[in-house]
């Protein structure tokens, strides 16, 4: 059941049916089934370890799954390799920066927006993005010398220079202060509203609040639970995972 | 809309990821160019002949710049593939001998047959994803075995066509490249023009690559292979791809080479031939392609003179050179000094900026 | 295919493996180790050659003498190489490689200078055994036991001693194992040393079967490189066990019906494939199926 109510496939951008991965003896992905909307803002959360950046580098080809499959526009990719993935519209931003330091940050975007998603439309979303975040300024600066906030948000271009159909954020406000992150949210909303699809991961759960249509709640490698967030924050289960963990 | 096209190129050409940028460069490099050019019309032929020697050497040294500097990765395969240039082109040249247009489709094939096992054994390595240090072992293990391969054709069983492998005393008698009644021997000012213009055109062709957007490309997988992947780049691919056009520069000077010298011998591939590329890539400054072609010369040059003094130290020179390169100097000599005169004249700049600043404070003027 | 031919197949397979094991162990110790190529590892084969042959012919010390003065010589320049050259390069593996392949380049150039271009090798022990009408050298027969040894040794050192266990934990994991109390320093100091006593002793052992020549690591080197990329580093007494031992099968078949350098190249090809699609060697593999297996056992 997706957000808005419709259960037909053609609607879906991703569908994730019977996911599993495991790393030596831990189960980091345990048979998640997921459904992601045209248009979407979705919200990944869950305790430390519950395997959400797992389940990313599942959805981006970082990671081959033990089993499950993965459909992306109702073509499988489940065996696709990145590179392949990027060329289909899907793009990750990470969670720790991997950006190329020596290079400045212009050269970054060059490198960036060569290979793009082959069914996409040119809509200068990278250059609003750009003038949005306010990093053009600092287009001949070597990469690896901006500040912190600057780098993440160099990634989030990157990933935007591919012109994804679906952006997948992991933690985009890690080490950020509360302003960067509003301003942060504020850019994912406008995004959003524009019509890119997009998943994000987070702990910030100010951050959360801002920007969360649908939220996803992974626990021990499994959903959790799913559901608006007025109805996350109400359910009791949820408040003792995390609190649990606190 | 020409303009444009001149501009970009131009700014391409221009671009930072070559050392020397700007009008005084390019005043110097236009200049040095002619300088060549007129040399070859009032050199001697002795001269000239052992100038053209050294220079045959430079597309495969710039080839392995290109690999190892831009792309990350070691080879010390460049002499395998510069053999097989030349015992191709000697085989079918040999056979081709008073067919228009022989030699050129001999040095075609020469070059192709480098870049075709280049490709084959790119497939292996770099598909496979294999960890740094397997690429110049087994680069090194083609070279030896190809020396040892060849060195073993002695006999008349071993020949294509008329053309003897020749065992270890190597392919003789191998025809130069020619056109026509034009013969490019290693005695002719014809060969040197030719040479100069080859390690000319190849020079700029990759000055304009490396800052191309399939330049970017390259230095993307050697900053961050995994990043790249994840950006939509086939990174196996384009691996293979430079991997192979090293492997055709190298090609291209085997060919030059047996144009010179009309010969080619198993030793061409061995344990040293294997090093000398990389020494002269890791002296120059492996980051830089003009570090790299100037270092090559001289160095050949180097090891030419010593040859004539002291032959037997020659090798053991370029060894420790190689070594005190990699531990005091590790981007490279030619580099170092660049850097070094880049910053002082930086420094100088500064010094005369404050300097003049002061000055005008004094006057009463900001 | 009588008995007699079969038995001599197997002579020649033992004969290849010993030849492999040794030359790459060493090897493969400290690329495990240390995660750096030693490409001055033929010189050091050399140098273990040359000492054992100077040894027997100037100083006319016994045999055994001379080869362990080879293993204490070369193990000792080992330790110097790593204080001086090597330590400078753990985080730059390929500097690694160009650095001492300069250092190779030094010592089998300055060889050549010193002591010319050849020299008259130590006399091969005549222990013919005559079987059927085939005649199998002793001494080669020897060399395998040697090489079975050798393995047995550095088994029983990694994974019975202390200094072993050590060794391996800083194999698996060398910041964690310096924050337990593991000098790691001194291991890689260790292990170098080892790794060229190693390549000392092959030298020392092969002596008196070929021509001493200042290039003779190289014989040598090209079948090591191809043992230590088909074995891998993860584990390198499996990995250079499992590798000599496959790839004898190869070079023994080829050799029996070509002729020993088309066994060369079959090597190099078998190697390209393998690392195709065994990227980490045998050993590597190996390791990754002992990981899927125990993710299966705990689900």
């Amino acid at each position: 059941m997706t957000p808005t109510g419709r259960t037909t496939k053609k609607q879906n951008l991703l569908q994730v049916q019977d996911l599993t991965k495991s790393f030596g003896g831990v189960r980091a992905v345990n048979h998640v089934n997921l459904v992601v909307d045209y248009g979407e803002l979705r919200c990944l959360i869950g305790p430390n370890g519950a395997g959400k950046s797992t389940l990313f580098s599942l959805l981006s080809g970082l990671q081959k799954p033990d089993a499950g499959r993965i459909f992306f526009k109702d073509k499988e990719i489940t065996s696709l390799p990145p590179f392949r993935r990027v060329r289909r519209g899907i793009c990750q931003k990470f969670q720790t920066t991997r950006i190329y330091r020596g290079l400045t940050l212009s050269e970054n975007l060059f490198i960036a927006k060569q290979v793009l998603n082959e069914s996409a439309n040119r809509n200068g979303r990278l250059s609003w993005a750009l003038k949005t975040l306010g990093i053009e300024a600092e287009a001949e600066r070597p990469a690896g010398e901006l500040p912190h906030s600057h780098q993440q948000w160099l990634e989030i271009c990157m990933a935007l220079a591919t012109e994804p159909d679906l952006l997948l954020l992991d933690e985009p406000t890690a080490g950020m202060t509360p302003e960067e992150a509003a301003l942060t949210a504020e850019f994912v909303i406008n995004l959003n509203a524009q019509g890119m699809t997009v998943i994000v991961v987070e702990h910030d759960m100010a951050f959360v609040r801002q920007i969360a249509q649908f939220v996803t709640v992974l626990h021990y490698g499994s959903i959790f639970a799913e559901g608006t967030l007025a109805q996350i924050e109400s359910n009791s289960d949820v408040r003792r995972i995390y609190l649990g963990e606190q | 809309m020409k303009t444009r096209v001149y501009l970009s190129v131009w700014r391409v050409l221009n671009g930072a990821q070559e050392l020397g940028q700007g009008p005084i460069f390019w005043t110097l490099f236009v200049l040095l160019s002619l300088a060549l050019l007129v040399y070859g019309f009032v050199g001697s032929i002795f001269s000239l002949s052992n100038l053209a020697n050294f220079f045959a050497y430079v597309p495969m040294a710039l080839g392995l710049c290109f690999l190892w500097g831009y792309s990350g990765v070691l080879s010390f395969g460049q002499a395998a593939f510069f053999g097989i240039g030349g015992y191709v082109y000697g085989l079918v040249a040999g056979n081709l001998v008073g067919t228009w247009g022989g030699t050129l489709l001999a040095a075609a094939c020469g070059i192709g047959a480098s870049m075709v096992i280049a490709a084959a054994f790119g497939y292996f390595v770099f598909y496979g994803q294999v960890s740094g240090w397997i690429i110049p072992l087994l680069t090194l293990v083609l070279s030896l075995i190809l020396e040892t391969f060849m060195g073993q054709t002695a006999g008349y069983q071993w020949r294509l066509g008329r053309v003897l492998f020749g065992g270890y005393n190597g392919m003789t008698g191998i025809p130069s490249l020619r056109i026509g009644p034009l013969e490019f021997t290693g005695a002719s000012t014809a060969f040197y023009f030719l040479v100069v213009a080859a390690i000319i055109t190849v020079y700029l062709s990759l000055r304009f690559l490396v800052n191309s957007r399939h330049g970017y490309a390259v230095i993307a997988v050697r900053e961050d292979a995994e990043r790249t992947r994840m950006l939509g780049y086939n990174v196996d691919l384009i691996q293979v791809q430079v991997f192979t056009l090293a492997a055709g520069l190298a090609g291209l000077s085997g060919v030059l080479y047996v144009s010179w010298g009309n010969y080619m011998n198993p030793s061409s591939m061995g344990l040293v031939p294997a090093t000398l590329p990389v020494i002269w890539t890791a002296v120059g400054g492996r980051h830089s392609l003009l570090a790299v072609l100037l270092s090559t010369v001289s160095l050949k040059w180097l090891a030419d003179s010593l040859a004539v003094r002291g032959g037997e130290y020659a090798f053991l020179i370029l060894g420790a050179l190689l070594l005190i390169t990699m531990l005091f100097f590790p981007s490279g000599i030619v580099v170092s000094m660049a850097q070094k005169w880049r910053s002082r004249s930086r420094q100088r700049a500064i010094a005369a900026h404050t300097e003049s600043s002061k000055d005008n404070q004094t006057r009463g003027i900001s | 295919m009588s008995p007699a031919y079969i038995v001599s197949l197997l002579y020649q397979y033992a004969d290849n493996v010993a030849f492999l094991l040794l030359a790459a162990l060493g090897l493969m110790i400290i690329l495990g180790v240390i995660d750096i190529i030693n490409l001055a590892h033929g010189e050091l084969i050399m140098m273990g050659a040359y000492i054992t042959t100077l040894a027997y012919n100037r100083a006319h010390l016994p045999l055994p003498v001379c080869m362990v003065l080879s293993v204490i010589g070369v193990g000792l320049f080992g330790m110097f190489l790593e204080r001086t050259v090597i330590r400078r390069f753990y985080n730059d593996k390929l500097g690694a490689l160009v650095a001492t392949w300069g250092v190779g380049l030094i010592l089998s150039q300055g060889n050549l200078l010193l002591l010319g271009p050849s020299m008259p090798s130590v006399p091969l022990p005549e222990w013919t055994i005559s079987y059927e009408g085939y005649s199998f050298g002793g001494y080669r027969l020897l060399l395998f036991s040697v090489a079975i040894l050798v393995v047995l040794v550095a088994w029983w050192f990694f994974y019975k001693t202390r200094l072993g266990v050590q060794t391996r934990a800083t194999m698996q994991n060398a910041k964690m194992a310096q924050s337990l109390g593991v000098d790691t320093r001194r291991i890689y100091l260790f292990t170098f040393a080892i790794g060229s006593a190693l390549a000392g002793l092959t030298g020392a052992l092969y002596a008196p079967t070929t021509t001493i020549v200042p290039l003779m690591g190289t014989t040598f080197v090209d079948v090591a490189f191809i043992t230590v990329v088909v074995g891998g580093g993860a584990n390198p007494i499996l990995g250079a066990l499992t590798s000599s031992a496959f790839l004898s099968v190869i070079s023994t078949e080829l050799s029996s019906v070509f002729g020993t350098f088309t066994g060369r190249i079959g090597l190099l090809i078998a190697a390209l494939v393998v690392i195709r699609f065994l990227p980490q060697g045998i050993s590597g593999y190996l390791r990754d199926i002992k990981r899927r297996r125990m993710a299966r056992v705990s689900t």
